[in-house]
């Protein structure tokens, strides 16, 4: 059970990954499921040459950022429709990752890896190693946090809310989907990395339906921890990434075919875009919305 | 401070649907100028602002601002110089950003964005005592999300977004149109008060002639992509609603005329 939570932790940098384009960019960016493999077959490739593990995990994200830059430059400078943008990177680094890899599958048994520590001593899947993922996942997701309140990133947010309006402020939309993008997608290099050495080895067919598991880490997330304040947001998708996880061990663990769990994936996420629109849940929010503007126009009444 | 030279722009060219929007425009505006723009559907008010905001890009003619050559320039690089207020209260600010984070990115415009933090201390001192200046309680209201305030209020805070970094040029687009009349009131003084304090030069579009007429200091007429009438001065502080009816009759005999003929 406790290496559904490792698990979790390591996807959820990939998670906010996905909030970033998906929530912030308000862009559906399908690059993931080929930058991850891609961060994954780059970080195996250079640690089986023989480099140092930080710097294959490192050159990993980096790979999954340039994949990034490449949706985005399609999209902005192509306008090529963002869902199509991302299908053809996707698509071409395919190729490209086999090229990478030179087969199918590269395994890192027997290769120092940036766990071979945690491996060799019997921490992972315990306490030390959630521990460890959990300290990593909550750097990268601080730095997201602290980025999104700089000029940049507000910018960045605006984008994604009114795209003229932040124009008229004098930000080229173009500049910031693009960055958007490229930090989205080595966040998901860096976790595609991070999972090949976890697991133990990098598969061409590793990023299949990732996209579906970034969503549901985010919708389930936003479902648990509602507010959008501070930090809250980007914490409810590593929350998310993590009950994605549990679930889904939950479900291997009563029997499930491993084989269905893309289909209890995309379920999954079709449950948690449709129940929100059923009756109750619509009453509920409508609900929280009015009392949030009474509690504002009585803060004003009080006040005046 | 504006100059705008023999402008001209055509919408749907070599189409069926072809429509001259702009006709040879040739404005120039001094600094501190505050033009009103009036003129029926489809004179070409709102074509002028968006050109010269770079939202349009013309097909011939030319737009300097402050000795700029800005005719070709997109729209984020032209913000350098100008600020803008829509007809659409909901266009001028981001819903989902609190008021004081749609300050800040309005407080960048101009500068280049980097890593430095959106929202300061000292920032947030400037944007309380700007957003006093409102006297609609917003200064104590600067986590809210933008998304929850009123219409009339989220136009006032776009003037104040649009005009408290002091740019070149203010364009206004029909700012107050959308806004009942108490609100479009408030507005309206609001705009006269951030103009006069930072004497700004501005171009406004505007439906009523009452508020073309009371406000600033030259009035412009638009007609079929042209400019065919226009007062300042002591001309303007004398003219009536009449007069200006008077002018949009004159128009309108001419097109039937034409149409006769």
């Amino acid at each position: 059970m406790l290496s559904a939570l490792d698990l979790g932790l390591i996807y959820g940098l990939m998670a906010l990954g996905v909030y970033l384009t998906f929530r912030v960019l308000d862009f559906p960016d399908l690059t993931v499921d080929g930058s991850f493999t891609t961060g994954a077959a780059v970080t195996a490739s250079l640690i089986i040459a023989g480099q140092s593990p930080w710097l294959a995990t490192a050159a990993g994200a980096v790979a999954g950022a340039i994949a990034g830059l490449v949706t985005g430059m399609l999209h902005t400078k192509g306008k090529i429709n963002p869902l199509l943008a991302g299908i053809l990177t996707q698509i071409a680094l395919y190729s490209i990752n086999l090229r990478i890899m030179g087969r199918a599958n590269l395994p890192l048994l027997r290769t120092d890896t940036l766990l071979s520590g945690l491996r060799d001593d019997r921490h992972l899947g315990t306490w030390v190693s959630v521990a460890v993922f959990a300290v990593v996942v909550l750097v990268f997701m601080l730095a997201l946090d602290w980025f999104l309140n700089t000029d940049l990133g507000l910018a960045l947010q605006a984008t994604g809310d009114n795209e003229r309006m932040i124009r008229a402020q004098g930000v080229s939309t173009d500049n910031t989907k693009i960055l958007g993008l490229a930090v989205s997608n080595g966040l998901v290099g860096l976790a595609g990395g991070l999972i090949a050495q976890y697991q133990g080895f990098a598969d061409i067919g590793m990023g299949i339906g990732l996209i579906v598991a970034g969503l549901a880490s985010v919708i389930i997330g936003q479902a648990v921890i509602p507010g959008r304040r501070f930090i809250f947001a980007t914490l409810a998708v590593v929350v998310g990434s993590v009950v994605y996880r549990i679930v889904i061990q939950l479900a291997l663990q009563a029997g499930a075919d491993p084989n269905d769990m893309k289909l209890i994936s995309a379920i999954l996420v079709i449950a948690a875009l449709l129940l929100p629109r059923l009756g109750v849940f619509r009453h509920m929010r409508a609900r929280r919305r009015e009392r949030l503007i009474e509690a504002a126009a009585k803060g004003e009444a009080a006040r005046a | 401070m504006l100059e705008v030279r023999n402008l001209r722009k055509i919408f749907f060219q070599h189409t069926p649907n072809e429509k001259v929007a702009l006709d040879g425009v040739d404005l120039t505006l001094a600094e501190g100028d505050f033009v009103t723009v009036i003129g029926s559907n489809g004179a070409g008010k709102s074509t002028l602002l968006n050109v010269v905001a770079g939202e349009f890009r013309p097909e011939g003619g030319t737009v300097h601002i402050d000795g700029a050559d800005v005719t070709k320039l997109p729209v984020h690089k032209v913000a350098r110089w100008v600020g803008r207020v829509f007809q659409d209260p909901m266009a001028g600010t981001t819903p989902h950003g609190t008021i004081e984070q749609n300050l800040a990115m309005a407080f960048a415009r101009g500068r280049t964005r980097g890593l430095r933090t959106g929202v300061t201390r000292a920032k947030r001192e400037i944007f309380r005592e700007e957003l006093k200046a409102l006297e609609l309680d917003l200064e104590n209201r600067l986590r809210t999300d933008v998304g929850l305030l009123s219409g009339g209020q989220r136009q006032a805070l776009s003037l104040l977004m649009a005009t408290f970094s002091q740019p070149k040029i203010l364009l206004l687009d029909e700012h107050t149109a959308a806004l009942d009349p108490a609100r479009a009131a408030l507005v309206t003084r609001l705009t006269d008060e951030a103009v006069a304090r930072h004497g700004l030069t501005t171009l406004m579009v505007t439906h009523n002639m009452h508020q073309a007429l009371a406000m600033g200091n030259r009035l412009i007429m638009m007609h079929e992509g042209r400019i065919i009438y226009e007062l300042a001065g002591e001309q303007k502080q004398r003219a009536t609603t009449d007069d200006l009816l008077h002018e949009f009759e004159k128009l309108k005999a001419v097109s039937d005329r034409t149409l006769l003929a």
